[in-house]
């Protein structure tokens, strides 16, 4: 099997690879690994290609981690670091969905449209992998139970790179237009939590510019994310995502605008449809995360709305049709 | 080419493989094409993803694959009756998802979580936690917020999900307010937003309605099937009667004005600046963009366009100031 002029499709020779770590118990050093596995022995005996083929390997051995098979490396006894002595092994224990783990029909189909929530990009990817993985359960459901699922576009590009970036701990660098101004300005962050809440995606990072922790908004990075080049300042601690999603929660509750809005009119129809939207004798009580994104959308509105409150945005509505007016004027 | 970096497709494929070894193996018997459907895939697939099982195995204690360590398949069973039986397996273990494949699935459920026809019958902190624990990392920083559902998409999940004609009142991207009687086709979330698609029977043609844009839904008799061609885009999509306008803008905002922009819509680049011609619906959008880029995009022409954005601005504060 191991010989003859047969190309072997990468899948193959990782599948191969899996399975011969797999049943090693001491592991496998590299020599081992490269003469005898099925896509790497055959090319094994060309001298000139062994430079090639350990590059392979080492690609192979990031690929298997991403998918989330854990290739363990062993130093040998008093040879700290020599990766000719180095042995490669795959715990059955890590390797393994722990025996307890099962999904009745109804978690399965839940996580199945969890899956669907993803329509495109990075998480897509993974989303679909994960499935791949649930089906090796067998559990059998019915199509029909499985409902509509919401999807959330992850179209911003700089959403792969970020959650790169915060993978591997790493400090980025990247152009952001703050709502209401006209130029973009470049931040240099420690990424540490890509969060979804009222529609949009935001970053939270420790911003090393300030030296102070900041929210960005995703749609808002104007241009390429791009590696810093050194190690991020800040790390995520285990909980981060869901607390900056409740400090997120907890600000949207307490940030409420009063808008009067013209009677029939679309503004009227959005802003009652806004999650929260309470009538009150002064206007409509609306609750926002961050009061310049709200100036935004009520700009937008033109006459069809006034804001009563608070002051400040008040102001910066009225500044954005000022400042269409002396562009267009 | 030795020095190529694998594909993802060939990632995809090796966690197909890892996911459908322990799948045959629990089966113990299974037709490939009840396999293909279980992996939502093609017989043809599944075929030759159990050939290069049975031919895969590990490498013996002296460095070669022989038959004890090698896939045992039942060549007659498979060859002749589709039929997948291993008699031996060198590897039967079900794979750990990765840090990123259960964060993806947890941020989805997170999604999910408030979905009237799963919330009584699973429990997701439970689902949650084990997900957790199938993985082989700590999941990777996402979170998600569910949108809170209004009543208004109770009534349009409905309607779809068991044909019933809606009537809704709604407020075009035009600023007209109308009630439509509408056939849903389809009723779909993307990020916040919920789409309504169906046929409008005010109009005569097949419609995309936006839920923020409904005062109220309800629920009326059955629903009929229509023949529908391509749809008509009710949302932002500019036609062919429409106004072309040129902006200007900083070329890095552009994907800020994507949700107004057609396909076709030309855009050239003037050093930082990128100018678009937009086709555009009726005045009230202009003054949208313009207001939401304030400062950052200008309306270059035609000149009548200019003067439309900056009265309407004019209009707004003099509103104001009159609050």
């Amino acid at each position: 099997m191991a010989a003859g002029p047969r190309k072997i499709p990468v899948e193959e020779r990782l599948f191969s690879l899996v399975l011969a770590l797999l049943a090693t118990e001491q592991g496998l050093t590299k020599a081992e690994i490269l003469s005898t596995v099925t896509g790497y022995a055959h090319r094994y005996a060309a001298q000139a290609d062994r430079a090639n083929l350990e590059r392979q390997f080492e690609r192979d051995k990031e690929e298997l981690r991403e998918l989330g098979v854990p290739l363990e490396t062993v130093d040998a006894p008093g040879a700290d670091g020599d990766t000719k002595l180095q042995r490669y092994r795959i715990p059955r224990s890590r390797y393994q969905l722990p025996d307890d783990i099962v999904f009745s029909p109804e978690e399965y189909a839940m996580l199945t449209l969890a899956a669907q929530v993803w329509r495109e990009g990075s998480l897509s990817t993974d989303s679909r992998r994960a499935l791949t993985k649930l089906q090796s359960l067998g559990v059998r459901i019915d199509d029909a139970v499985i409902g509509f699922a919401p999807s959330i576009r992850t179209r911003d590009a700089a959403h792969e790179p970020l959650t790169a970036a915060i993978d591997r701990g790493q400090q980025v660098t990247f152009p952001y237009l703050k709502p209401g101004q006209a130029a973009a300005e470049h931040r240099t962050v420690s990424p540490l939590a890509l969060v979804f809440h009222e529609g949009r995606w935001h970053l939270h990072a420790f911003d090393d510019g300030v030296d102070a922790r900041r929210t960005f908004l995703l749609r808002r990075i104007v241009g390429p994310v791009v590696l810093a080049g050194s190690p991020a300042t800040v790390r995520p601690s285990a909980d981060e995502p869901a607390r900056v999603l409740d400090e997120l929660a907890a600000l949207w509750r307490s940030t409420v605008a009063t808008v009067r809005v013209r009677p029939g009119s679309e503004a009227e129809v959005v802003m009652r449809n806004r999650p929260g939207t309470e009538e009150a004798a002064e206007g409509l009580q609306v609750h926002a995360t961050d009061l310049d994104i709200l100036a935004d959308e009520l700009a937008a509105f033109g006459a069809d709305v006034q804001v009563v409150a608070p002051a400040e945005l008040r102001d910066a509505v009225r500044a954005r049709w000022e400042r269409v007016v002396q562009t267009h004027g | 080419m030795a020095d190529r970096p694998a594909p993802p497709k060939a990632q995809d494929k090796l966690a197909f493989l890892l996911a459908l070894v322990p799948y045959l193996i629990d089966q113990v018997w299974v037709t490939v094409d009840e396999a293909a459907a279980h992996f939502r895939t093609s017989p043809d697939e599944m075929r030759k993803a159990v050939m290069l099982i049975a031919m895969s195995g590990t490498p013996g204690a002296d460095g070669t694959y022989t038959h004890e360590t090698l896939f045992d398949i039942d060549w007659d069973d498979f060859d002749e009756r589709d039929i997948i039986r291993f008699r031996a397996a060198p590897m039967e273990d079900k794979p750990r998802f990765s840090s990123r494949e259960a964060a993806a699935l947890l941020a989805g459920l997170q999604r999910v979580a408030a979905l009237p026809e799963f919330a009584a019958r699973v429990d997701i902190v439970e689902l949650m936690a084990k997900l957790a624990r199938g993985a082989t990392g700590a999941p990777a920083p996402f979170a998600v917020r569910a949108g809170e559902l209004a009543a208004i998409q109770a009534t349009l999940a409905e309607a779809v999900s068991a044909g019933r004609r809606v009537r809704i009142d709604y407020v075009s991207t035009r600023g007209e307010r109308q009630v439509r009687e509408v056939d849903p086709m389809s009723f779909e979330g993307v990020d916040d937003a919920w789409y309504l698609r169906g046929w409008c029977l005010t109009r005569d043609a097949e419609r995309t309605f936006l839920l923020d844009r409904m005062a109220s839904a309800e629920l009326l008799g059955p629903a009929q099937a229509h023949e529908t061609e391509a749809a008509g885009d009710e949302l932002f999509a500019g036609t062919s009667t429409d106004e072309r306008v040129t902006l200007r803008l900083p070329a890095a905002a552009l994907p800020l004005i994507a949700d107004y922009r057609g396909p076709d819509d030309p855009v050239r680049f003037a050093g930082d600046q990128a100018i678009v011609t937009l086709r555009i619906a009726h005045p009230g959008i202009l003054g949208r963009i313009a207001a939401r880029l304030a400062g950052a995009v200008e309306i270059v022409e035609p000149a009548s366009a200019r003067t439309a954005v900056a009265d309407w601005a004019r209009a707004a504060l003099a509103a104001h100031v009159g609050a």
